[in-house]
């Protein structure tokens, strides 16, 4: 019933060193219509586009364009191919002129100048096909989010291409420019461009696309119209079959107290107006979607990202008191998603690592007590059984389940009543997986608590006492330890309530 | 040099033997110019001299190579030492206190330290730039506090402290020995060294780690600023006066290539402190050597740009540590 997809990529595989990043994908695109392309974290949507970009060369399979086949060897070649990529506006020149951002990788020129009569007549229709009265002239930097990614877009249109390519267009949009975004693709749609759109925002997809592809693993798991779906059915698309483990027992404390209390957390456009409270001796799962403000969350009760508003109380022994992000950094321990980047000193030592934020303990006048330092570390390697030749051991070459192994123990050995952990078993294997899971439970059942997020359902649900179910910076449900797979599933696509009204 | 001899638990301290040996070879081929050229170089005497002039720049250096650790640079310190050290000098001459004249030169020193930490530490400016615009205010205000003339008549007992020979060795050579050993031990062993290392591996990173990384930035360039202080009480004990141009930009360079010389990352995180001392009498050395070979001033510039350029090259693509 379909006429024939302008863009059809057919068992598309590719492999880096180590990872098989697409195996025997699909995707097909129709002029007019609107292609949603979804997948968990490394599913190999980036792969995908990257190919069809001309940036990664594909290891096999054949790509269609309007029914013939193309090589798509260079950025060239997708481009003539007809391939157009809206980039984030965070890629835009902030204090050049918006006819020069469109016009930053091929100015119109007159003898040696740049044309810049031409430049902002042409910039003028650009932004006219897409309904806007920019002034080709205003800064960049002076515009507002949703502007500079018109901008964006006029760019990417300036080719006149076929097919056009959003990633993750909406993450900094108000509800408002998204709308506005929204009424752009249907007009490019209206007038025969095929839009491939990238998101993990489950209630945009049911909005604006028509058809969806599903990736999971480097396999296209699902393609077919949106409206053959539901929203449910397109979570598990995603997530797949789930694996489950027996959860992992516990003792739990006889009269857990409430240690902490997070009220009306907010930080503009990331954090909307975040309340929680966390037990001593809990495990609340974090459960939402990349992109849902997770990471963003953590970051800012550690005082690593500055908060707008919201207050944060500590209870302990029977007394309650207010602190500040700062402070709290101070008594929780924070397991980062990025355990390379921001986790480890890679060029140091296990040790080093390993009581790099509890240095004062071990130290007098200032001095490091090197004698404390080791035996601390070595106390730390042996409670975590860190399989490493010695405490001298470069940490970066240790495996990825020891290293972070390494990052829990620098704040195991300041025995913090609170732990945040943000995906701490991305990238492990399956044994280090439940390793860190099983450390998880039995700090808990010593009294910690803990606050953990996991893109990995069946991670979670073998620890968790609790459940937030965070959307869009929002904590929109509170499921409890019995919930299902599937009723954590369907939670996330929740529409915020306010979203509706708006 | 006695520090070697230390504790260094540090493991981002070490440097790649490759790039041992290749200093090694530099320091054969400036030993053997002079060999030929100037004889009389390794007369004793005359090394005890070399150790003098190497001083002050070791001092300054081991400032330099604090900074730079925790990622930074400090531009200002010859001038800032130049200028303190004319301070403390006006009120020598005016008052003929000589301990308090030098105690100005370290506090006025430090401050300015103090300044430019702040400013990098806490309002989170660019180094270069901040202790650019600070070499350019210390200059500026030593011209005009002197009007360039130079400050003498030093009380003669400052004067005859630094000439002393105790151990056979003269007195800013042991001062700077001292500042070296006490530099290399905290660097080492102390918690702020800990910080700062780990600040100028990953910022980021330190961060998550709870340091308080703006304190411990701040720090960083007060120390540099305190040797600045110490450079100065040398600088003008050794040469009986104080003025304007007691520093220059070529000093600035020599700084610098003191501590790349000596194994200092210009990347931050990397090197032990007490390379920067061993750098500085190198570019001691080849100073001296260019001079016997009779290089022209010109030539002998471009030798030391490019030998930065080599070293910074150097520790681009064979890395950190090894």
């Amino acid at each position: 019933m379909m006429a024939a997809p302008f863009l059809r990529m057919r068992d598309i595989s590719k492999a880096f060193p180590g990872v098989v990043a697409l195996d025997r994908a699909q995707l097909a695109a129709r002029s007019g219509a609107v292609m949603a392309l979804v997948g968990a974290n490394g599913a190999g949507k980036s792969t995908l586009m990257n190919i069809l970009g001309g940036i990664v060369s594909r290891d096999e399979g054949e790509v269609f364009v309007a029914e013939r086949p193309v090589a798509l060897r260079t950025p060239i070649e997708s481009l003539q191919a007809g391939m157009g990529f809206v980039q984030q506006e965070l890629n835009s020149l902030p204090t050049m002129s918006v006819a020069e951002n469109i016009f930053i990788d091929a100015f119109p020129r007159r003898l040696a100048a740049i044309d810049t009569g031409v430049c902002n007549k042409r910039s003028r229709e650009l932004l006219r096909r897409l309904g806007s009265d920019l002034d080709p002239r205003a800064v960049v930097g002076d515009l507002s989010v949703g502007d500079r990614q018109l901008v964006e877009i006029a760019r990417a249109l300036r080719r006149d291409p076929r097919l056009l390519i959003f990633d993750e267009p909406t993450a900094s949009l108000s509800p408002r420019e998204r709308k506005r975004l929204f009424d752009v693709m249907r007009s490019l749609k209206a007038q025969g461009v095929a839009i491939v759109y990238i998101s993990h925002f489950i209630d945009e997809i049911f909005e604006i696309a028509d058809d969806v592809t599903v990736l999971r693993n480097g396999r296209t798991v699902f393609s077919g119209e949106v409206a053959s779906l539901s929203k449910v059915e397109l979570v598990r698309h995603m997530l797949g079959s789930l694996d489950y483990e027996a959860r992992l027992q516990r003792r739990r404390p006889a009269e857990p107290g409430v240690l902490l209390r997070v009220a009306s957390l907010k930080r503009s456009g990331i954090i909307d107006d975040v309340s929680f409270t966390l037990k001593a001796g809990e495990v609340v799962g974090l459960w939402g979607l990349l992109g849902a403000g997770r990471t963003e969350l953590m970051r800012a009760l550690v005082g690593l990202d500055p908060i707008d508003a919201g207050a944060i109380h500590w209870s302990e022994n029977g007394a309650t008191v207010r602190i500040g992000p700062a402070e709290l950094g101070r008594r929780a321990g924070f397991v980062t998603e990025d355990r390379r980047g921001e986790g480890l000193f890679l060029a140091m030592s296990v040790g080093e690592n390993i009581v790099m934020p509890n240095l004062r303990a071990i130290s007098r006048l200032g001095l490091v007590r090197i004698g404390e330092q080791r035996r601390s570390a070595a106390r730390m390697i042996e409670r975590l059984a860190i399989k490493t030749s010695s405490q001298d051991q470069r940490v970066a070459t240790l495996s990825g389940g020891n290293q972070q192994k390494a990052v829990f123990a620098r704040w195991l050995a300041g025995a913090p009543k609170l732990l945040l952990l943000d995906e701490p078993t991305r990238g492990l294997d399956v044994n280090a997986k439940t390793e860190i899971l099983r450390l998880v439970n039995e700090l808990a059942g010593a009294g910690t608590a803990v606050l953990l997020v996991s893109s990995e359902l069946e991670e979670l649900t073998r620890v968790c006492d609790r459940y937030l179910v965070i959307v869009r910076g929002r904590i929109l449900a509170e499921l409890p330890e019995s919930a299902t797979a599937e009723q954590l599933i369907s939670a996330l696509s929740l529409t915020d309530p306010r979203e509706i009204a708006a | 040099m006695t520090a070697a001899a230390l504790p260094a638990p540090l493991s981002v301290a070490r440097r790649s033997w490759l790039r041992t040996a290749v200093v090694l070879l530099l320091v054969a081929a400036v030993l053997s110019v002079l060999w030929v050229f100037a004889p009389n170089f390794f007369k004793l005497n005359n090394l005890i001299n070399i150790l003098v002039q190497a001083s002050i720049l070791a001092v300054m250096a081991t400032g330099m190579a604090v900074v730079m650790i925790g990622g930074g640079i400090d531009l200002s310190l010859p001038f800032s030492a130049a200028l303190c050290a004319v301070l403390g000098a006006m009120y020598m001459r005016a008052t003929g206190d000589l301990a308090i004249g030098a105690l100005i030169m370290f506090v006025a020193a430090t401050f300015i330290g103090l300044l430019n930490g702040v400013a990098v530490g806490y309002l989170g400016m660019i180094p270069f730039v901040v202790t650019l615009a600070m070499m350019s205010i210390t200059a500026g205000a030593a011209v005009w506090l002197t009007n360039s003339i130079s400050i003498s008549h030093i009380p003669a007992g400052f004067v005859g402290f630094f000439r002393e020979r105790p151990a056979g060795l003269p007195v800013p050579v042991l001062i700077a020995l001292a500042v070296s050993v006490l530099a290399a031990f905290l660097m080492s062993r102390s918690v702020f060294a800990r910080q700062l290392y780990a600040i100028g591996l990953n910022a980021r990173a330190a961060k998550v780690a709870r340091i308080s990384t703006r304190r411990v930035l701040a720090m960083s360039y007060v120390a540099a600023g305190a040797s600045a202080g110490v450079a100065a009480i040398m600088l003008t004990g050794r040469l009986a006066s104080a003025s304007a141009n007691l520093a220059s930009p070529s000093m600035v360079l020599d700084v610098v290539s003191a501590c790349v010389i000596g194994g200092i990352s210009v990347y931050g995180g990397a090197g032990r402190v007490w390379g920067a001392a061993l750098g500085a009498l190198f570019i001691t050395l080849l100073g001296n050597a260019l001079n016997a070979a009779e290089v022209s001033l010109y030539a002998s510039q471009m030798i030391r740009g490019a030998i930065i350029i080599a070293f910074v090259a150097f520790d681009r693509f064979w890395g950190r540590g090894g």
